[in-house]
């Protein structure tokens, strides 16, 4: 090693790291990280409890990664770097084209789906008198799995689907599969976000509908909306590809307005619309619908036929169900992640006419809140 | 704490640097023995009472047997003393419930298992103090008075937590008569920088794949896909060790100490003799110089040294790991070497080249796969999987999709697994002393791979190192 070259080695390591702690230490700590969507660590407390357990030191490691300066920029170059060596996925989240992010479906535990079968049979056969629908629609990574990097193999959601068909009892169940991919070249699914759109919903809730005796409002017969064009959902975060574009959130509201009183009953409080526009300035936006998730919320509408549905389900409802409200006197929802009363006592007590369970395939596959229903 | 952490780089390392030149020559053993007394205790805050115990054992017996020099035997029963207490100590926290699950498997008692977390670098520490005292012994280092200088030895950092084993005769002298000098500083920052580099964008990136193959059911692998999943693991725990032991060297470069080299491009290996005379030479040597020689090594009846070889062996693997199959993939190396050494090696010299390299290759990605599965049944699927065995298709798109998003790595992971760019550089700076391509070239190359570390590490959701807990 000559003796310019060993000086610019030492001066270009001083340099850096002289920098970068100056930066860390004039600059302030950040509270909330948009775009993980999460709490930074705060800088630890000294303690002699907490260094003797260890907590201190790794406090302070998870304080000094976190409030690291310019991480955002630190977390893109990687996130880039990977994909200069070809990568197309990260942290289970395949780069599709057309600037779609597809969450991987990796094989479900049979315990859980098989447990998942027996819940629902167990409330079906229990309430044999009110009819039981079952919509697990697919996620992007099946309906959009033209836009998967080449040879990418997930494991196949109609596997799962296809199973939970053939084995459920007295319910209907109803196969939304072949309608969506037929469609798949228009906006069904959030490129950004694990949800679908509105519009994805909408035409799962046309199948829903037949099945359930109701006509389906026709599609021209909603406005829509766009309420956000700037929206960076959750696969966003989990992917770390900032080069991605956002999504565009939109609305259908039909031409004849149906009055609806939403009641988030924990909570205590009520609402005339089905949408909760604070979300929109936040970083999560689908929780524009229906507020997110709520453990019990209760729709009355002006609409009286005296059918009121029972719904179980996960946040893939949100945007379905503002099109039920158009045929339902009452819709119950209850989030079964966080209900943990007696459900077939609220059932009786509300006189509930028919149930339906909504939850997208991939995140019911690991749900195992149902259990709750397989009371004895 | 790691080296690969932002916490030591930013803070720990900067401080030690601006402490260590400012203070005097004096002083400066003692600072390095505090500041890795605080670098391991940052991640043990309890067990660094074991290894201070370690170096305190260790010192006092170096004393005894300098006292005792004129009676022989009493000197031999000081170092039987060392070796029985850190090996104690070793046996107890490291090995303690291996041990107890046996004897319940044997007897079938059902003694309850200590749980006890494993003190981090306790086989590099133990294997270090015990080199004291025997070299002390053998008079191949002369006895250390001073026992801040001791200490100093046994927790120096850049060693301290996953090696090389720095035996006490390779810097007796250096502890207090090294010379850190600008030139040497920039050696070791340049080797530090490339084991970093080997580590975080290297190693921790190929063991993602490998972890991936590695949680695919044995019913969704291809005999491809098992052979990429075993190669990337081979790829991963080479320049993970390797990574750390360049990292440690260079630190040491950088305080005036001269480690020996731990690793020699082991995956150009054209026998497993070879490979071991590459791959982790601080462990091989040790054992060599402390058990293998001392019980005879290859001087006596044939026989013995066939035994000599299984003791060797079956220890090498067991350091490796509280687990059976440590013990045997250690003994398989022994039997492989037994044989080269018998007649094999006469025989594979005479064949072509390339031949020998995949005879080589093969053997070690065997061994690899009985090395990374703790369970032996899984062991054997895995390799029935790989050769085929049971009806396994050779390949599906889950394997082509493995194949090119990982490609390029692994093209640079082979480039790198051979001297090719080392010989080629000290080519290209022979008699140009001041050649761009030092001055200018290997500095900008080193800043990117310490930049780009930097934005891996900020990301840090997956660092771990595989020798960590030894």
């Amino acid at each position: 090693m000559n003796r310019k070259s060993s000086i610019t080695i030492i001066a270009m390591f001083i340099v850096f790291v002289v920098t970068i702690n100056v930066l860390n230490l004039v600059t302030e700590d950040k509270h909330f990280s948009e775009a993980e969507n999460r709490i930074l660590a705060k800088k630890p407390s000294l303690t002699w409890k907490s260094i003797k357990n260890g907590r201190f030191t790794q406090r302070f490691e998870d304080y000094v990664t976190d409030q690291f300066i310019f991480r955002d920029f630190w977390v893109g170059l990687k996130s880039d770097s990977e994909r200069l060596l070809l990568k197309q996925d990260n942290n289970d989240v395949f780069f599709g084209k057309d600037d779609y992010l597809l969450e991987n479906f990796n094989k479900p535990k049979e315990e859980i789906i098989d447990r998942n079968i027996a819940n629902i049979n167990y409330y079906a056969s229990k309430l044999k008198d009110m009819k039981t629908y079952v919509l697990l629609p697919p996620t992007s990574i099946k309906v959009n799995e033209n836009r998967l990097p080449p040879f990418a193999t997930p494991y196949d959601e109609l596997l799962t689907i296809n199973k939970m068909k053939n084995n459920l009892l007295n319910v209907d169940f109803v196969d939304v599969y072949q309608t969506l991919k037929d469609k798949n070249d228009q906006y069904l699914y959030f490129r950004t976000d694990h949800h679908w759109t509105m519009r994805g919903a909408y035409y799962a809730y046309e199948v829903l509908a037949k099945e359930m005796g109701i006509k389906p409002i026709p599609m021209n017969e909603f406005d829509t909306k766009i309420v956000t064009e700037e929206f960076y959902g959750t696969l966003y975060s989990k992917a770390n590809n900032y080069h991605i574009k956002p999504d565009y959130i939109e609305v259908f509201t039909p031409a004849h307005k149906t009055n609806v009183q939403v009641d988030y009953v924990s909570e205590n409080k009520s609402s005339n619309s089905l949408y909760e526009e604070k979300h929109l300035d936040t970083k999560d936006k689908y929780s524009y619908f229906l507020d997110g998730n709520h453990p019990i919320v209760t729709i009355k509408s002006d609409v009286s036929n005296g059918r009121k549905l029972m719904i179980f389900k996960n946040s893939y409802a949100h945007c379905l169900i503002p099109f039920l409200v158009n045929h339902y006197e009452e819709i119950h929802i209850l989030d079964l992640r966080f209900y943990k009363m007696n459900v077939y006592d609220y059932i009786s007590e509300n006189n509930i006419t028919e149930t339906l369970f909504l939850y997208d395939i991939l995140n019911f596959s690991k749900d195992t809140s149902l259990n709750i229903l397989n009371i004895k | 704490m790691v080296f690969s952490s932002l916490v030591f780089l930013f803070i720990f390392l900067p401080i030690t640097l601006l402490l260590y030149f400012l203070a005097p020559r004096k002083i400066r053993n003692i600072i390095l023995l505090v500041v890795s007394l605080v670098f391991y205790a940052w991640g043990e805050p309890i067990y660094i009472l074991l290894m201070i115990f370690s170096s305190i054992v260790d010192y006092t017996h170096g004393m005894l047997i300098e006292k005792y020099r004129e009676q022989d035997k009493k000197a031999k029963l000081v170092v039987l003393s060392s070796v029985i207490i850190n090996l104690s100590l070793l046996g107890f926290f490291k090995y303690a419930d291996f041990m107890i699950l046996n004897i319940n498997n044997i007897f079938g008692t059902t003694l309850s298992e200590l749980n006890l977390p494993l003190p981090i670098g306790i086989s590099f520490y133990t294997f270090q103090t015990m080199s004291y005292t025997i070299d002390v012994y053998r008079r191949q280092a002369p006895v250390q008075k001073n026992p801040i200088a001791l200490a100093t030895y046994v927790t120096l950092f850049p060693q301290l937590i996953a090696g090389p084993i720095v035996r006490y005769q390779t810097i007796a002298d250096q502890i207090n008569n090294r010379k850190e000098t600008i030139d040497k500083f920039a050696i070791g920052l340049e080797r530090f920088i490339l084991g970093l580099g080997k580590k975080v964008l290297l190693a921790n990136n190929i063991g993602l794949l490998w972890s991936q193959i590695q949680n695919t059911g044995f019913d969704d692998l291809t005999i491809l896909t098992a052979w990429l999943g075993i190669i990337a693991f081979g790829f991963q725990i080479y320049f993970d060790f390797s990574g750390y032991s360049d990292m440690a060297i260079g630190l040491g470069k950088m305080f005036g100490f001269d480690f020996l080299e731990n690793f020699n491009y082991p995956y150009i290996s054209t026998s497993i003799t070879e490979f071991w005379r590459r791959w982790h030479i601080s462990l091989g040597s040790w054992f060599r110089d402390y058990v293998y020689i001392p019980i005879g090594g290859n001087r006596v009846s044939k026989l013995k040294v066939y035994r000599n070889l299984f003791v060797v062996w079956f220890l090498t693997g067991l350091w490796h790991g509280a687990s059976w199959n440590f013990v045997l993939w250690g003994l398989y190396f022994g039997l492989i070497i037994a044989v080269e050494k018998a007649f094999l090696l006469k025989f594979i010299n005479r064949l072509w080249k390339p031949i020998r390299h995949v005879y080589a290759l093969l053997l070690i990605l065997i061994g690899w796969v009985l090395f990374s599965f703790d369970n032996l049944i899984d062991g054997i699927e895995y390799l029935k999987i790989m050769f085929g065995l049971g009806g396994v298709p050779i390949m599906n798109n889950q394997f082509v999709y493995y194949l090119y998003t990982n490609l390029i790595l692994i093209i640079i992971l082979i480039i790198l697994s051979t001297p090719i760019i080392k010989k080629k550089y000290e080519m290209q700076v022979k008699g140009h002393v001041n050649s761009k391509l030092q001055t200018i070239v290997v500095p900008s190359i080193l800043f990117l791979i310490l930049f780009i570390s930097t934005a891996y590490l900020v990301d840090s959701t997956y660092n771990p190192f595989l020798y960590f807990r030894f």
